[in-house]
């Protein structure tokens, strides 16, 4: 899972793969904006086939955050 | 067609005449598929039933005996916000939108300073209203908006949206004056305390009504801003349902491309931070012909984008227009209802915010912009002293530098109040989070201000407090001390970039920090 979010990461933010790390935070390390962040999750929806929470959506702030969060729905 | 309207009422009455059988509202809902499954459908309202809804929510409200009373309204963008704000005001009601984003706490603080005697919240919104029994005893009557609640989810004593509109019939006949107060919008003050911004009937209607923006009727808009916000209310509700416009509501920020791709929009009302995101998704498969690009993203169909709210970089407006997209500027503040200027498909000039408002006068004072005219606010609510300093003779000080070139069209060059504005168009105010972050014991000095489109704070620790508690990683622990306000923060509000000094700031004569 973590690979495909990478994946569709380097999409939004001018970010190689190889860069991003469990840790790294979406706002702070990777330049996401908070619309970039959303319209990700939007697709993320589509490529795991799964529906985010808006509220829980703005509580994620790391790459592994958001690969639990996923994990859990 | 575009026509002045004063009230409103006025605007409503008109577009459900013209335009009563056409859609006036198109959103999301999810419906039982009769397998124990739930399946997303399109339901659509016409003008006509908008009217007739909100003049029941009139009738409601003025069988509560709260008729003229200040109505708290918060959700997300909704048909029920909508049959609310118009119910409220055309009755003879105040409302006060909410920042439905904004944490409980904030909220009730609001209701309560906005003197609210109705709350109306969505079903998001159950722990402002489970909150607001202990804040906000002037509060009467809570409505709740979640269409699936029966009784028994909400607590004794509140009230169903869908029964308080099934209790009543249309036809609610008060027809408000241009001149009586219609909204309390909040806009955050250079104090750190927001301000309740007093609008008129007048002051909203012919916001939006003033300027003939040369749109056709029936055109299929998406609105994707917060509801709350006056541009997102002038501009896309007001203004769309004076044009018969059927105006599509956004679910949530995470679909607004599933959303596009849904409701096939013409046109939608953006903020600088949603152009910057939408650009990437149009180059990036930049190999492909341009219309072929815009079909994916936007639909065919699609042709106009407005954005307000914050500086947008000229840039932008070339870069879209290699994909038949128009980017109309335009510039505005919460006090002026909002619209100031505006560039119009066929009157707009590059780099600038567009000429001022036909209902409105510009005039340059120590290069500061000021503005007179039917959409300048009363001033702000139980605030005498801030509306003085921001009203002069009928003039707003925007508080923003600029000037007026020969041929009428403004240009803005900087600011001179202190606030952040940031690229989605909120209005953050540093001193607010200076006093948040700054209450930590171990941050003796904090400034907040902005840094390349986002919010930084530089922090001077308070070091004899850290060796008396022998705290050995500071900046670890004032990063925690960031990280703990971002928590609690919306998304806009937070900090981003934390900057620490080993020496205090300069200050000035009076021993404020010196901001620039």
């Amino acid at each position: 899972m973590f690979d495909q979010l990478a994946e569709i990461i380097t999409n939004y933010v001018e970010v190689k793969k190889e860069d991003i790390r469990p840790e790294s935070r979406f706002m702070e390390d990777l330049g996401f904006s908070s619309f970039d962040f959303m319209s990700m999750l939007g697709e993320v929806e589509d490529t795991f086939d799964v529906e985010i929470e808006e509220e829980k959506a703005a509580g994620i702030r790391t790459v592994q955050e958001a690969v639990d969060y996923l994990g859990s729905l | 067609m575009n026509e002045l309207s004063s009230t409103i009422r006025e605007i409503l009455v008109k577009a459900s005449g013209a335009y009563g059988p056409q859609d006036a509202v198109r959103y999301k809902a999810k419906r039982d598929k009769g397998n124990g499954k739930k399946e997303t459908v399109v339901v659509a309202k016409t003008y006509r039933q908008l009217r007739e809804d909100s003049e029941r929510f009139s009738a409601a409200l003025d069988s509560l005996g709260e008729q003229g009373a200040h109505i708290a309204i918060v959700g997300d963008n909704s048909y029920p916000w909508l049959v609310s704000y118009y119910g409220t005001v055309n009755g003879g009601s105040v409302a006060v939108p909410l920042d439905a984003n904004l944490p409980a706490e904030e909220l009730c603080e609001l209701i309560d300073r906005s003197d609210a005697t109705v709350l109306v919240y969505d079903k998001a919104r159950e722990a402002v209203a489970a909150l607001s029994g202990e804040k906000c005893p002037k509060l009467k009557h809570r409505i709740a908006t979640d269409p699936e609640a029966s009784a028994a989810d909400v607590p004794e004593g509140t009230l169903l949206f869908q029964e308080v509109l099934g209790k009543q019939t249309p036809g609610y006949s008060h027809s408000p004056l241009p001149e009586d107060l219609a909204t309390i919008m909040f806009t955050s003050g250079t104090t750190g305390k927001s301000k309740g911004v007093m609008l008129t009937h007048r002051n909203l209607a012919e916001n939006a009504t003033a300027q003939d923006m040369g749109f056709e009727p029936g055109m299929v808009l998406l609105s994707v801003l917060p509801i709350h916000h006056a541009y997102c209310l002038s501009m896309d509700i007001l203004k769309g349902m004076s044009l018969g416009t059927v105006i599509c509501i956004n679910d949530s920020l995470l679909r607004v491309l599933k959303n596009i791709k849904l409701f096939e929009p013409n046109i939608i009302l953006m903020v600088p931070l949603m152009i910057e995101t939408f650009a990437k998704k149009l180059e990036e498969t930049d190999w492909l012909p341009a219309p072929l690009i815009k079909a994916k993203v936007f639909g065919k169909q699609f042709h106009t984008i407005c954005s307000g709210g914050a500086y947008l970089n000229p840039d932008y407006l070339k870069r879209f227009e290699k994909y038949g997209i128009t980017i109309l500027q335009g510039y505005g503040m919460t006090e002026c209802a909002p619209v100031i200027s505006s560039n119009c498909p066929k009157d707009k000039k590059d780099g600038s915010i567009g000429k001022c408002m036909p209902n409105c006068e510009v005039k340059v004072v120590d290069e500061e912009l000021w503005v007179r005219g039917s959409s300048v606010m009363q001033g702000y609510y139980k605030m005498p002293e801030e509306t003085a300093q921001t009203l002069v003779d009928g003039w707003l000080r925007t508080g923003d530098l600029g000037y007026v070139d020969e041929d009428g069209f403004l240009f803005l060059t900087g600011r001179k109040k202190n606030l952040i504005i940031t690229p989605n168009g909120e209005n953050v105010s540093p001193e607010e989070l200076e006093n948040k972050i700054g209450a930590a014991r171990l941050v003796q000095e904090v400034l907040v201000r902005e840094k390349d489109g986002v919010i930084e704070a530089e922090i001077f620790p308070d070091q004899e407090y850290a060796s008396k508690k022998k705290i050995r990683d500071v900046e670890g622990e004032i990063r925690k001390i960031v990280d703990d306000y971002n928590e609690k923060a919306p998304l806009y509000k937070r900090v981003v970039s934390v900057k620490l000094r080993d020496t205090e700031f300069e200050k000035n004569t009076t021993k404020k920090i010196k901001r620039f």
